[in-house]
Protein backbone atom coordinates (compact mmCIF):
# COMPACT_ATOMS: atom_id res chain seq x y z
CA UNK A 1 0.00 0.00 0.00
CA UNK A 2 1.07 3.49 -1.01
CA UNK A 3 0.56 6.39 1.11
CA UNK A 4 -2.10 7.68 -0.74
CA UNK A 5 -4.05 5.33 -0.85
CA UNK A 6 -3.39 5.07 3.00
CA UNK A 7 -4.45 8.57 3.82
CA UNK A 8 -7.87 7.50 1.37
CA UNK A 9 -7.86 4.49 3.88
CA UNK A 10 -7.67 7.01 6.74
CA UNK A 11 -11.30 8.89 5.63
CA UNK A 12 -12.82 5.83 5.30
CA UNK A 13 -11.70 4.43 8.90
CA UNK A 14 -12.87 7.74 10.39
CA UNK A 15 -15.84 7.19 8.23
CA UNK A 16 -16.77 4.20 10.24
CA UNK A 17 -16.59 2.81 6.54
CA UNK A 18 -13.54 1.03 6.61
CA UNK A 19 -14.11 -2.71 6.17
CA UNK A 20 -11.65 -4.94 9.00
CA UNK A 21 -9.40 -6.46 5.97
CA UNK A 22 -8.55 -3.03 4.62
CA UNK A 23 -8.18 -1.86 8.36
CA UNK A 24 -5.62 -4.46 8.70
CA UNK A 25 -3.91 -3.66 5.53
CA UNK A 26 -3.77 -0.17 7.14
CA UNK A 27 -2.28 -0.99 10.41
CA UNK A 28 0.23 -2.96 8.53
CA UNK A 29 1.18 0.03 6.93
CA UNK A 30 1.27 2.02 10.31
CA UNK A 31 3.76 -0.34 11.28
CA UNK A 32 6.06 0.35 8.52
CA UNK A 33 5.61 4.03 7.49
CA UNK A 34 5.61 6.45 10.96
CA UNK A 35 4.63 9.51 8.60
CA UNK A 36 1.45 7.81 7.84
CA UNK A 37 1.12 6.51 11.54
CA UNK A 38 1.15 10.60 12.74
CA UNK A 39 -0.66 12.17 10.19
CA UNK A 40 -3.46 9.41 10.96
CA UNK A 41 -2.91 10.74 15.06
CA UNK A 42 -3.65 14.31 13.49
CA UNK A 43 -6.66 13.42 11.59
CA UNK A 44 -8.11 11.66 14.43
CA UNK A 45 -7.33 14.57 16.72
CA UNK A 46 -8.99 16.40 14.14
CA UNK A 47 -12.20 14.45 13.93
CA UNK A 48 -12.34 14.29 17.39
CA UNK A 49 -11.84 17.94 17.83
CA UNK A 50 -14.35 18.90 15.41
CA UNK A 51 -16.97 16.90 17.13
CA UNK A 52 -16.33 18.42 20.43
CA UNK A 53 -16.68 22.16 18.68
CA UNK A 54 -19.50 21.65 17.16
CA UNK A 55 -21.60 19.80 19.94
CA UNK A 56 -24.86 21.86 19.91
CA UNK A 57 -24.39 24.56 23.29
CA UNK A 58 -27.00 25.36 25.43
CA UNK A 59 -26.66 29.04 24.31
CA UNK A 60 -27.12 28.40 21.04
CA UNK A 61 -30.78 27.56 20.64
CA UNK A 62 -33.77 29.54 19.24
CA UNK A 63 -35.26 32.39 21.03
CA UNK A 64 -38.33 31.04 23.57
CA UNK A 65 -41.13 33.09 21.58
CA UNK A 66 -39.83 31.60 18.23
CA UNK A 67 -43.17 28.96 18.07
CA UNK A 68 -45.39 31.07 19.16
CA UNK A 69 -43.61 34.18 16.65
CA UNK A 70 -43.92 31.42 13.64
CA UNK A 71 -47.37 30.04 14.49
CA UNK A 72 -48.52 34.30 14.13
CA UNK A 73 -46.47 34.36 11.14
CA UNK A 74 -48.01 31.25 9.46
CA UNK A 75 -50.88 32.07 7.23
CA UNK A 76 -54.59 30.88 7.81
CA UNK A 77 -55.54 27.74 7.11
CA UNK A 78 -57.19 26.92 3.39
CA UNK A 79 -60.98 26.58 4.48
CA UNK A 80 -61.87 23.90 1.82
CA UNK A 81 -65.38 23.74 2.06
CA UNK A 82 -66.88 19.82 3.13
CA UNK A 83 -69.36 20.65 -0.08
CA UNK A 84 -66.27 21.48 -2.42
CA UNK A 85 -63.88 18.59 -1.36
CA UNK A 86 -66.88 16.47 -1.82
CA UNK A 87 -67.39 17.34 -5.12
CA UNK A 88 -63.42 17.17 -6.13
CA UNK A 89 -63.59 13.68 -4.91
CA UNK A 90 -66.56 12.00 -6.56
CA UNK A 91 -66.83 13.97 -10.25
CA UNK A 92 -69.24 11.23 -11.24
CA UNK A 93 -71.85 11.79 -8.57
CA UNK A 94 -71.48 15.37 -8.71
CA UNK A 95 -72.83 14.97 -12.20
CA UNK A 96 -75.26 12.84 -11.51
CA UNK A 97 -76.30 15.27 -8.56
CA UNK A 98 -76.42 17.93 -11.32
CA UNK A 99 -78.50 16.06 -13.71
CA UNK A 100 -81.21 15.56 -11.32
CA UNK A 101 -81.09 18.56 -10.36
CA UNK A 102 -81.84 19.75 -13.04
CA UNK A 103 -84.81 17.76 -14.14
CA UNK A 104 -86.11 18.62 -11.25
CA UNK A 105 -85.57 22.10 -11.94
CA UNK A 106 -87.43 21.28 -15.09
CA UNK A 107 -90.15 19.51 -13.72
CA UNK A 108 -91.12 21.80 -11.37
CA UNK A 109 -90.90 24.72 -13.72
CA UNK A 110 -93.29 22.82 -15.91
CA UNK A 111 -95.04 22.40 -13.01
CA UNK A 112 -95.64 25.99 -12.33
CA UNK A 113 -96.05 26.90 -15.66
CA UNK A 114 -99.32 25.75 -16.31
CA UNK A 115 -102.03 27.38 -14.47
CA UNK A 116 -105.07 25.53 -16.80
CA UNK A 117 -107.06 22.78 -15.45
CA UNK A 118 -106.08 20.07 -17.14
CA UNK A 119 -108.40 16.57 -17.16
CA UNK A 120 -107.11 13.42 -18.45
CA UNK A 121 -109.01 10.04 -18.68
CA UNK A 122 -109.99 7.81 -21.80
CA UNK A 123 -113.51 8.62 -21.17
CA UNK A 124 -114.06 12.02 -21.11
CA UNK A 125 -117.81 12.28 -22.51
CA UNK A 126 -118.98 11.11 -19.09
CA UNK A 127 -117.73 13.98 -17.36
CA UNK A 128 -118.90 17.60 -16.81
CA UNK A 129 -116.78 20.63 -16.88
CA UNK A 130 -118.21 23.80 -15.20
CA UNK A 131 -115.61 26.41 -14.45
CA UNK A 132 -112.47 24.38 -12.81
CA UNK A 133 -114.99 21.76 -11.36
CA UNK A 134 -114.72 18.04 -12.90
CA UNK A 135 -118.20 16.61 -12.34
CA UNK A 136 -118.96 12.91 -13.02
CA UNK A 137 -122.91 12.90 -12.32
CA UNK A 138 -124.69 10.65 -10.16
CA UNK A 139 -125.93 7.52 -12.64
CA UNK A 140 -123.01 7.79 -14.83
CA UNK A 141 -120.35 5.05 -15.16
CA UNK A 142 -116.47 6.51 -16.57
CA UNK A 143 -114.27 3.57 -17.27
CA UNK A 144 -110.68 3.84 -17.33
CA UNK A 145 -108.06 6.46 -15.19
CA UNK A 146 -109.46 9.70 -14.55
CA UNK A 147 -106.45 12.63 -13.75
CA UNK A 148 -107.66 16.16 -13.11
CA UNK A 149 -104.82 18.77 -12.51
CA UNK A 150 -105.17 22.17 -11.03
CA UNK A 151 -109.03 21.52 -10.65
CA UNK A 152 -111.63 20.46 -8.11
CA UNK A 153 -113.32 16.55 -8.89
CA UNK A 154 -116.54 16.12 -7.72
CA UNK A 155 -117.68 12.71 -7.82
CA UNK A 156 -121.24 11.55 -7.78
CA UNK A 157 -121.25 8.17 -10.16
CA UNK A 158 -119.27 5.39 -10.53
CA UNK A 159 -115.25 5.53 -11.98
CA UNK A 160 -114.05 2.27 -13.26
CA UNK A 161 -110.41 3.05 -12.44
CA UNK A 162 -107.59 5.03 -10.89
CA UNK A 163 -108.35 8.72 -9.77
CA UNK A 164 -105.78 11.09 -9.63
CA UNK A 165 -105.84 15.11 -8.36
CA UNK A 166 -102.54 16.90 -8.97
CA UNK A 167 -102.78 20.69 -7.07
CA UNK A 168 -106.69 20.24 -6.60
CA UNK A 169 -109.28 19.14 -4.69
CA UNK A 170 -111.18 15.52 -4.85
CA UNK A 171 -114.63 15.18 -3.72
CA UNK A 172 -116.62 11.96 -2.91
CA UNK A 173 -120.44 11.79 -2.50
CA UNK A 174 -121.88 8.69 -0.71
CA UNK A 175 -122.94 7.67 -3.87
CA UNK A 176 -119.91 7.45 -5.29
CA UNK A 177 -117.56 4.65 -6.10
CA UNK A 178 -114.52 4.20 -7.68
CA UNK A 179 -112.57 0.90 -8.27
CA UNK A 180 -109.06 2.03 -8.43
CA UNK A 181 -107.34 4.15 -6.11
CA UNK A 182 -107.95 7.73 -5.11
CA UNK A 183 -104.61 9.78 -5.25
CA UNK A 184 -104.47 13.52 -4.11
CA UNK A 185 -101.10 15.37 -4.86
CA UNK A 186 -100.79 18.54 -4.03
CA UNK A 187 -97.45 19.39 -3.35
CA UNK A 188 -94.45 19.94 -6.95
CA UNK A 189 -92.14 17.17 -5.15
CA UNK A 190 -95.01 14.34 -4.63
CA UNK A 191 -96.05 15.53 -8.55
CA UNK A 192 -92.39 14.85 -9.81
CA UNK A 193 -92.45 11.86 -7.60
CA UNK A 194 -95.63 10.77 -9.34
CA UNK A 195 -93.94 11.55 -12.49
CA UNK A 196 -90.99 9.52 -11.78
CA UNK A 197 -93.47 6.60 -10.32
CA UNK A 198 -94.95 6.50 -14.17
CA UNK A 199 -91.38 7.01 -15.42
CA UNK A 200 -90.17 4.16 -13.38
CA UNK A 201 -93.09 1.98 -13.78
CA UNK A 202 -92.69 2.56 -17.81
CA UNK A 203 -89.85 1.40 -17.81
CA UNK A 204 -90.24 -1.62 -16.00
CA UNK A 205 -92.98 -2.76 -17.98
CA UNK A 206 -91.68 -2.38 -21.36
CA UNK B 1 -39.64 9.40 16.17
CA UNK B 2 -40.33 8.86 12.97
CA UNK B 3 -44.10 7.69 13.77
CA UNK B 4 -44.57 10.72 15.81
CA UNK B 5 -43.90 13.09 13.04
CA UNK B 6 -45.93 11.58 10.91
CA UNK B 7 -49.00 11.28 13.06
CA UNK B 8 -47.80 15.42 13.91
CA UNK B 9 -47.88 16.07 9.80
CA UNK B 10 -51.29 14.30 9.36
CA UNK B 11 -52.61 15.87 12.05
CA UNK B 12 -51.57 19.41 10.78
CA UNK B 13 -52.82 18.51 7.50
CA UNK B 14 -55.84 18.50 8.71
CA UNK B 15 -55.67 22.22 10.26
CA UNK B 16 -54.50 21.18 13.55
CA UNK B 17 -52.66 24.34 14.72
CA UNK B 18 -51.39 22.63 17.81
CA UNK B 19 -49.47 19.73 15.93
CA UNK B 20 -47.68 22.21 14.02
CA UNK B 21 -47.04 24.07 16.72
CA UNK B 22 -45.01 20.48 18.07
CA UNK B 23 -43.63 20.33 14.92
CA UNK B 24 -41.89 23.76 15.26
CA UNK B 25 -40.92 22.33 18.73
CA UNK B 26 -39.21 19.64 17.95
CA UNK B 27 -37.38 21.30 15.22
CA UNK B 28 -36.63 25.11 16.03
CA UNK B 29 -33.43 24.23 17.55
CA UNK B 30 -31.82 22.17 15.09
CA UNK B 31 -32.59 24.62 12.42
CA UNK B 32 -31.15 27.60 14.17
CA UNK B 33 -27.92 26.04 14.96
CA UNK B 34 -27.98 24.67 11.33
CA UNK B 35 -28.30 28.08 10.44
CA UNK B 36 -26.59 30.08 12.50
CA UNK B 37 -23.52 27.69 11.98
CA UNK B 38 -23.95 28.64 8.35
CA UNK B 39 -24.40 31.83 8.78
CA UNK B 40 -22.20 32.74 11.81
CA UNK B 41 -25.44 35.70 12.85
CA UNK B 42 -28.25 35.23 15.05
CA UNK B 43 -30.45 37.96 13.36
CA UNK B 44 -30.08 35.75 10.14
CA UNK B 45 -30.68 32.59 11.21
CA UNK B 46 -33.78 33.66 13.12
CA UNK B 47 -34.72 34.54 9.74
CA UNK B 48 -34.04 31.26 8.44
CA UNK B 49 -35.89 29.42 10.94
CA UNK B 50 -39.04 31.27 10.52
CA UNK B 51 -38.48 30.86 6.78
CA UNK B 52 -38.26 27.26 7.05
CA UNK B 53 -41.25 26.21 9.06
CA UNK B 54 -43.37 28.97 6.67
CA UNK B 55 -42.34 26.77 3.81
CA UNK B 56 -42.78 23.63 5.47
CA UNK B 57 -46.34 24.92 6.38
CA UNK B 58 -46.96 25.82 2.75
CA UNK B 59 -45.70 22.59 1.75
CA UNK B 60 -46.72 20.09 4.19
CA UNK B 61 -48.94 18.29 1.45
CA UNK B 62 -46.51 17.36 -0.76
CA UNK B 63 -44.36 16.13 2.13
CA UNK B 64 -43.32 12.66 1.15
CA UNK B 65 -43.99 9.97 3.92
CA UNK B 66 -41.42 7.71 2.53
CA UNK B 67 -38.91 9.77 3.06
CA UNK B 68 -37.69 10.80 6.32
CA UNK B 69 -39.60 14.20 7.70
CA UNK B 70 -35.95 15.37 9.50
CA UNK B 71 -34.43 15.35 5.80
CA UNK B 72 -37.32 17.04 4.80
CA UNK B 73 -36.88 19.99 6.61
CA UNK B 74 -32.96 19.83 6.89
CA UNK B 75 -33.46 19.86 3.09
CA UNK B 76 -35.51 23.15 3.16
CA UNK B 77 -33.44 24.80 6.09
CA UNK B 78 -29.84 23.59 4.37
CA UNK B 79 -31.12 25.32 1.04
CA UNK B 80 -32.52 28.44 2.29
CA UNK B 81 -28.95 28.94 4.33
CA UNK B 82 -27.07 28.39 1.31
CA UNK B 83 -29.18 30.59 -0.69
CA UNK B 84 -28.08 33.62 1.89
CA UNK B 85 -24.81 32.72 1.82
CA UNK B 86 -24.14 32.73 -1.90
CA UNK B 87 -26.34 36.27 -1.92
CA UNK B 88 -23.95 37.90 0.54
CA UNK B 89 -21.46 39.78 -0.26
CA UNK B 90 -18.08 38.77 0.95
CA UNK B 91 -17.80 41.40 3.70
CA UNK B 92 -17.09 39.00 6.73
CA UNK B 93 -13.78 40.59 8.22
CA UNK B 94 -10.43 38.35 7.61
CA UNK B 95 -8.51 40.71 9.14
CA UNK B 96 -10.05 40.31 12.46
CA UNK B 97 -9.99 36.36 11.98
CA UNK B 98 -6.57 36.54 11.67
CA UNK B 99 -5.63 38.85 14.21
CA UNK B 100 -7.28 36.72 17.12
CA UNK B 101 -5.76 33.65 15.70
CA UNK B 102 -2.22 35.74 16.49
CA UNK B 103 -2.96 36.60 19.86
CA UNK B 104 -4.43 32.86 20.59
CA UNK B 105 -1.16 31.47 19.31
CA UNK B 106 0.97 33.60 21.92
CA UNK B 107 -1.10 32.98 24.44
CA UNK B 108 -1.43 29.35 24.30
CA UNK B 109 2.63 28.54 24.32
CA UNK B 110 2.85 30.26 27.36
CA UNK B 111 3.03 27.34 29.31
CA UNK B 112 1.59 27.60 32.95
CA UNK B 113 1.23 25.70 36.41
CA UNK B 114 -2.44 26.92 36.22
CA UNK B 115 -3.43 23.95 33.96
CA UNK B 116 -7.00 24.36 33.87
CA UNK B 117 -7.96 28.21 32.85
CA UNK B 118 -5.10 27.47 30.15
CA UNK B 119 -6.59 24.27 29.09
CA UNK B 120 -9.82 25.58 29.21
CA UNK B 121 -8.89 28.32 26.82
CA UNK B 122 -7.12 26.37 24.52
CA UNK B 123 -10.29 24.33 24.13
CA UNK B 124 -12.45 27.40 23.39
CA UNK B 125 -9.56 28.89 21.12
CA UNK B 126 -9.43 25.17 19.29
CA UNK B 127 -13.12 25.15 19.27
CA UNK B 128 -12.47 29.43 17.83
CA UNK B 129 -10.02 28.22 15.39
CA UNK B 130 -12.85 25.66 14.05
CA UNK B 131 -15.88 27.35 13.59
CA UNK B 132 -13.76 29.91 11.89
CA UNK B 133 -12.18 27.36 9.66
CA UNK B 134 -15.35 25.92 8.85
CA UNK B 135 -16.70 29.49 8.26
CA UNK B 136 -13.86 30.36 5.56
CA UNK B 137 -15.13 27.05 3.66
CA UNK B 138 -16.95 27.54 0.44
CA UNK B 139 -20.40 26.57 1.09
CA UNK B 140 -20.76 23.39 -0.54
CA UNK B 141 -17.69 22.38 1.62
CA UNK B 142 -19.07 24.00 4.93
CA UNK B 143 -22.88 22.78 4.58
CA UNK B 144 -21.26 19.27 4.54
CA UNK B 145 -19.19 20.10 7.47
CA UNK B 146 -22.00 21.43 9.55
CA UNK B 147 -24.41 18.22 8.88
CA UNK B 148 -21.91 15.91 9.71
CA UNK B 149 -20.16 17.53 12.67
CA UNK B 150 -22.99 19.52 14.03
CA UNK B 151 -26.17 18.19 13.81
CA UNK B 152 -24.21 14.50 13.42
CA UNK B 153 -26.12 13.05 10.53
CA UNK B 154 -24.44 9.79 8.83
CA UNK B 155 -23.26 10.18 5.86
CA UNK B 156 -26.29 8.80 3.59
CA UNK B 157 -28.57 11.36 5.54
CA UNK B 158 -26.16 14.04 4.07
CA UNK B 159 -26.87 12.53 0.98
CA UNK B 160 -30.53 12.15 1.12
CA UNK B 161 -30.61 16.05 2.38
CA UNK B 162 -28.85 17.38 -0.18
CA UNK B 163 -29.55 15.25 -3.11
CA UNK B 164 -26.22 13.96 -4.25
CA UNK B 165 -24.36 10.81 -4.21
CA UNK B 166 -22.74 9.71 -0.75
CA UNK B 167 -19.10 9.53 -2.49
CA UNK B 168 -19.99 13.16 -2.95
CA UNK B 169 -20.39 13.87 0.52
CA UNK B 170 -17.99 11.73 1.44
CA UNK B 171 -14.87 12.89 -1.03
CA UNK B 172 -16.53 16.89 0.45
CA UNK B 173 -15.94 15.58 4.23
CA UNK B 174 -12.43 13.88 3.40
CA UNK B 175 -11.46 17.83 2.00
CA UNK B 176 -12.87 19.43 5.09
CA UNK B 177 -11.29 17.16 7.54
CA UNK B 178 -7.86 17.90 5.81
CA UNK B 179 -8.65 21.46 5.76
CA UNK B 180 -8.86 21.65 9.29
CA UNK B 181 -6.57 19.26 10.15
CA UNK B 182 -3.70 21.69 8.33
CA UNK B 183 -5.83 24.71 10.15
CA UNK B 184 -5.32 23.07 13.93
CA UNK B 185 -1.76 22.13 13.06
CA UNK B 186 -0.87 26.08 11.93
CA UNK B 187 -2.73 27.19 15.07
CA UNK B 188 -0.85 24.80 17.31
CA UNK B 189 2.55 25.40 16.47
Amino acid sequence: MDCKQAVSFMHEYLDGDLPSEQARELQSHFDACPDCRAAFRRLEETEMMIFAANRRPAEISAPDDMTDRIMSFLPQPKKHSPVWSWVQRHPALTAAAAFILIMLGTSIGFWNADTQLVVKGSDLERVQVQGDTVIVPEGTTVSGDLTVQRGKLEIYGDVEGNVTVIDGSAYQASTAHVTGQVKDIHQALDWVWYKLGNFVSEVAYR
Amino acid sequence: MDNLETRLVKLALKGDQRAFAEIVDLYKDRIYHLAYRMLNNRHEAEDVVQETFLRVYRNLDRYDQAQKFSTWIYRIGTNLSIDRLRKRKPTYSLDAEIGDQDGADGYALIPGDNRTPETEYLISETRTTIHEAIDDLPPKYKTVMILRYLQELSLQEISDVLDMPVTTIKTRVHRGREFLRKKLESQNR
